[in-house]
């Protein structure tokens, strides 16, 4: 199934889009706690990259040369993002740590990350800076760790020299196999093109942005920044940690800027739902919202439905709401629905779906994902790699002008994700009536709440732990029926000389503690029921497939005798009691 | 005036009540990730919330230094003093 044909891009990259941007009356505007704002127009915004470009020159940066760039949502980011753009070096945004959280790991990603792409230089503030000195220790960037700020100090203006590689991505930021997607001016400046034909297509006025997505992450950096710049128009942020703690500055912010144009993972919609009060939205008028993309993770069509009826008091349309499906390695969006009009759904049954891989009706809904985009073309297909006909399950695979140039410096593992142009992503799904519905992952990946986990982060630390069958974990993302969106699941194997009674619990506690992430579902099952490969090697996406199908079984024959010498075992210890009694 | 120990982990309690839904009482020697099972998303509400309410600043090296409520309270009781002098 194919989207419409490709809008022909503006601008043949970024720093052109930038240049332009800046000859408008627009700009970004920051949004503290306080709701204090900070205005950013557009024209400052590139003269200050021109500046931190002339200081990376001078400092010796060069073309093609990787930069870490790790800053919270602020001025500084846009500086050193387009900064070392206009250098003609290469951003890479790695995520700044959380408050409170464990910083241990942290570390080892961020160095990770830094070592993966070879960044020869990292930028961050002044107060990270001290931070991230055991980072930038063990990854050794070869030119140091720079703040923002002092890359302003000189007046000097750099002329643009866009490098053909423009961005890279990580698509999940672990310590285990992290991926650096890396895209091109091509991929960037069609998928704004893209992005913008699909916003436009019923726009009657001039489009405001409003984002607490964080910048390192496609939908925050590609869908609302890069894209407001390549518009242009006005974008209002707020730092994805301040959204956390007190979701109404979102709509408060959509009201108060008129924002037409406003995008979340699921999580985001269903936070809003639980945790706005009423009197929070005094004076609050959403109805400027014309689209409200729901997009990065599963789609959860009860959160969405709570959250239209929930704000629908303040003016919010449910028709706003445009669920979306895309990921890093498509530079951002594959499929939208259509603007404007009511979320589509449908019910099937979990368990065909799971065990047939087949569409029947039943009780679980579904959100459709819309149509590819302008210039995607999609196909599910079966495991031979055939294309499947329409309601059957089957791996999702896309081409368009998007598909990233390749994962940096991993020929192999691109050579894997893109065969002839189309992208293996990973993902199961179907497509009824041209529409595409996400139903599963045949990757090992977890979503929670967007952001991207390696299974081995969360299977890592129930290694140490008594009880558990050594290596016979599995890790797994999954959307329970009525749930807000992706949870995680555990499905451990106890082990053969038995389990304490409260292992569940230790599972629980070792998870949270290991990764800041709690399990939804933990399951302890006998030894040898997780499906494994010939080499022992545990298949998740079959796990999960027989946990929904309800096929998870200890292995039969090894069952019945284990029952068997159970009753045997349990026959003479009765045996012994009586005997005891005689005695 | 700065704050106390005390009067920030009443600060903590509601939060937790209120912010979190946690329905378990918070102990001052309860710890944050273990006790209350805190995750990153919990832990951010915390942090952010505290700092809004007492106008203070938490660094990220903090978190080496915190693991209970008590640790979390005297920090903050101690930064606002800091700020405030």
């Amino acid at each position: 199934m194919k989207g419409p044909p490709a809008p022909k891009a503006k601008f043949s990259n970024l720093t052109e889009a930038l240049a332009a941007a800046a000859l408008s009356d627009y700009g970004v505007t920051f949004v503290n706690m306080r709701e204090e704002e900070q205005h950013l127009p557009w024209s400052e915004a590139y003269q200050r990259a021109r500046r931190a470009a002339s200081a990376l020159m001078t400092l010796g940066v060069r073309a093609g040369d990787r930069v870490a760039i790790i800053l919270p949502t602020a001025p500084s980011f846009i500086d050193a993002f387009f900064g070392v753009l206009l250098a003609g070096a290469i951003p890479v945004p790695l995520y700044p740590p959380v408050r409170l959280g464990r910083l241990d790991e942290y570390y080892a990603a961020t160095a990770r990350m830094i070592s993966l792409v070879g960044a020869r230089l990292a930028i961050t503030d002044a107060r990270l800076r001290r931070l991230l000195g055991k980072a930038i220790e063990a990854s050794r960037p070869e030119m140091g760790c720079y703040t923002a700020e002092s890359l302003l100090v000189d007046g000097a203006q750099a002329e643009a020299l866009p490098h053909q590689l423009c961005l890279i991505q990580f698509s999940s930021g672990s310590t285990v196999d992290p991926k650096p997607v890396a895209l091109s001016q091509e991929n960037l400046v069609a998928q704004c093109a893209i992005l913008n034909a699909h916003i436009n297509a019923s726009a009657t006025s001039r489009e405001v942005g409003v984002s607490w997505l964080p910048l390192y992450h496609d939908m925050g950096l590609i869908g609302c920044l890069l894209s407001a710049v390549y518009y242009p128009a006005p974008l209002v942020l707020i730092p994805p940690e301040n959204f956390l703690a007190r979701p109404a500055l979102w709509l408060r912010a959509i009201s108060r800027h008129r924002g037409t144009a406003s995008a979340s993972p699921s999580f985001g919609y269903s936070l809003c739902n639980h945790r706005i009060r009423d009197e929070e939205l005094d004076g609050v008028d959403l109805s400027c919202w014309r689209i409200a993309l729901n997009g990065a993770e599963p789609v959860s069509v009860q959160a969405m439905r709570t959250f239209a009826r929930r704000f629908g008091r303040w003016g919010f349309k449910a028709q706003a709401l445009t669920p979306g499906y895309g990921l890093a390695e498509a530079t951002l969006a594959v499929s939208y629905s259509a603007p404007e009009r009511p979320v589509q759904a449908l019910s099937v049954d979990p368990l065909e779906l799971a065990r047939e891989g087949k569409v029947r009706s039943g009780s679980f809904e579904i959100a459709s994902v819309g149509m590819p985009v302008a210039g995607v073309e999609v196909e599910v297909r079966g495991e031979p790699g055939e294309s499947l006909p329409d309601c059957r399950v089957g791996r999702i695979f896309m081409r368009g002008p998007s598909v990233m140039a390749g994962y940096f410096g991993n020929p192999s593992a691109t050579a894997r994700a893109v065969v002839a142009g189309w992208l293996d992503t990973g993902d199961l799904g179907f497509i009824h009536r041209g529409e595409l519905y996400v139903c599963g992952r045949a990757k090992d990946l977890v979503i929670i709440r967007g952001a991207n986990h390696q299974p081995q982060e969360f299977e890592a630390c129930l290694d140490p732990l008594e009880g558990v069958r050594k290596g016979c974990v599995v890790a797994l993302g999954f959307t329970p029926e009525a749930a807000d969106g992706e949870q995680l699941l555990i499905l451990a194997e106890r082990s053969a000389i038995g389990a304490p009674p409260d292992l569940e619990e230790r599972i629980r506690k070792a998870v949270l503690d290991g990764t800041g992430v709690r399990a939804h579902t933990v399951r302890i099952l006998e030894p040898g029921t997780l499906p494994r490969t010939s080499s022992g090697k545990m298949r998740r996406g079959e796990a999960l497939r027989r946990f929904l199908a309800a096929e998870l079984r200890p292995p039969q024959p090894v069952n019945v005798v284990r029952l068997a010498g159970r009753l045997v075992q349990s026959a003479l210890a009765y045996a012994k009691i009586e005997l005891g009694h005689e005695s | 005036m700065a704050p106390s120990s005390q009067q920030v982990i009443d600060e903590i309690r509601r939060i937790a009540r209120q912010e979190l839904e946690l329905e378990c009482p918070v102990d001052a020697g309860d710890e944050l990730i273990r006790d209350l099972q805190l995750d990153s998303l919990g832990l951010t509400i915390l942090a952010v919330g505290l700092e809004d309410r007492f106008r203070i600043k938490l660094t990220e090296e903090d978190s080496a230094r915190v693991s209970t409520v008590a640790d979390l309270a005297n920090l903050v009781a101690r930064r606002a003093a800091e700020e405030r002098a």
